[in-house]
């Protein structure tokens, strides 16, 4: 049986600016799943971007080259990852006037 | 013991007789979760410091410098990670309950670190001066602790808990282990009125923590963020007396048992015979924390 587990990143957070997922260690996974459920997202134009980013220490990153397409209603958003290293996070985006959003996000690996 | 010592695994732990956990994280966390607060579905009714404790990694202990350290043995601990801000705590839990009163032990090879900085405005901290370094001085405290509820009569439930403070809340070396004189503040007490700074789980002030006597230890951070030395720790509490009993930390043993643990004046419905045993991080800097937790034994004389 293989394993797995469902670490919540951030939970019931609200921004009002970009943000990067605080570093979360995943070398023992060989796949993962990112969601990102946005409850509330207001502000004149208002969207979220996220972009997968990988490290090899935790400390200094770059981007994995995959990316949620742009997200600007409240709802359910999801993204695979595969050959990621031993660590993860997103790089999030937050545009548009006064922004404001309130997500949880979710990261699922599995063996 | 005997079975503990054929097993060259369990040989570095000394369990009660009854092995309730054998948690080696080179093969999952084992049940350690996030703590999460009590809410109604709606998680705005969380209480500020219950909001977002972190879940646990399993880590392979690497570095910029010298890659992957990896654990006593294989390559996984578990780690329990901060936020970079001042009095940021993450925490776990493993849930059981009790099939007895009795004594509980509970065992570890852990370590603890400050996260690598780079330069930086780091004022007050003493330089490096080639052996000493100052992220250890960006490490605040780890605590180990439980909270147990024999029925649902009042004073049924209490939480024992036991801190290694490394740095005080001003960021001075205090390097002690400490308890704690002050209840949790439960949500009910909250929306009762009780007042908290929400910046610690296990008190509403700094002041609530007292030094346990003989409880001075300097641990072996080893001088740089990126030397793991792992430390051994066994800690035992009776559940027939509602006390600690004592605390062992390589070396050092600490007699626990006139060491006061307070109880909550009210009954709580629906957690009968609970078992939660816990534990935290907690920085007192602006620098991310970590405990690691190489292997858990949880055993009982029941």
């Amino acid at each position: 049986m293989r394993h797995s587990f469902t670490a919540v990143i951030e939970k019931n957070a609200t921004f009002h600016e970009d943000f990067e997922t605080e570093p979360y260690e995943c070398a023992w996974a060989s796949e993962a799943r990112w969601f990102i459920h946005v409850a509330e997202l207001e502000g004149d134009g208002a969207g979220l971007s996220a972009r997968v980013q990988v490290s090899p220490d935790g400390l200094f990153w770059c981007d994995e080259g995959s990316a949620f397409e742009s997200m600007s209603e409240p709802g359910m958003y999801s993204l695979a990852v595969r050959d990621f290293g031993g660590w993860l996070r997103l790089d999030c985006g937050l545009d548009g006037e006064d922004a404001r959003v309130r997500l949880m996000i979710y990261l699922v690996l599995k063996e | 013991m005997a079975l503990a010592n054929a097993d060259i695994r369990l040989s570095r732990f000394n369990p009660l007789p009854r092995i309730l956990a054998f948690d080696d994280f080179d093969d999952g966390l084992h049940g350690w979760c996030e703590l999460v607060g009590n809410h109604n579905g709606d998680l705005n009714e969380l209480q500020p410091v219950f909001r977002d404790m972190r879940p646990a990694q399993l880590s392979t202990c690497t570095f910029f410098d010298m890659g992957t350290h990896g654990a006593v043995d294989g390559t996984y601990s578990m780690k329990l990670a901060t936020r970079p801000r001042k009095f940021h705590q993450a925490v776990a839990i493993k849930r059981l309950t009790s099939a007895a009163d009795g004594l509980v032990q509970f065992e570890a090879w852990f370590t603890y670190k400050a996260e690598q900085t780079f330069g930086g405005d780091d004022p007050g901290a003493r330089a490096w001066d080639g052996n000493y370094h100052p992220s250890e001085a960006h490490f605040g405290s780890f605590t180990l602790w439980n909270d147990i509820c024999e029925g649902t009569t009042p004073r049924d439930r209490y939480h024992a808990a036991l801190r290694y403070e490394n740095t005080n809340e001003e960021g001075e070396f205090t390097q002690r282990w400490l308890y704690k004189t002050g209840l949790h503040p439960t949500t009910r007490m909250l929306r009762e009125g009780f007042d908290s700074n929400q910046n610690d789980v296990h008190v509403a002030k700094p002041d609530m923590w007292a030094p346990i006597p003989g409880g001075d230890q300097q641990l072996c951070f080893n001088e740089v963020p990126t030397k793991v030395n792992w430390h051994y720790l066994r800690w035992l509490f009776d559940l027939s007396t509602r006390r600690n009993t004592e605390l062992q930390v390589n070396d050092l043993t600490m007699d626990l048992r006139d060491i006061p643990v307070l109880r909550f004046e009210e009954g709580y419905w629906g957690i009968n015979r609970l078992l939660n045993l816990c534990m935290d991080v907690r920085t007192t800097s602006n620098v991310r924390n970590f405990l690691y937790m190489d292997s858990v034994v949880i055993s009982a004389d029941w």
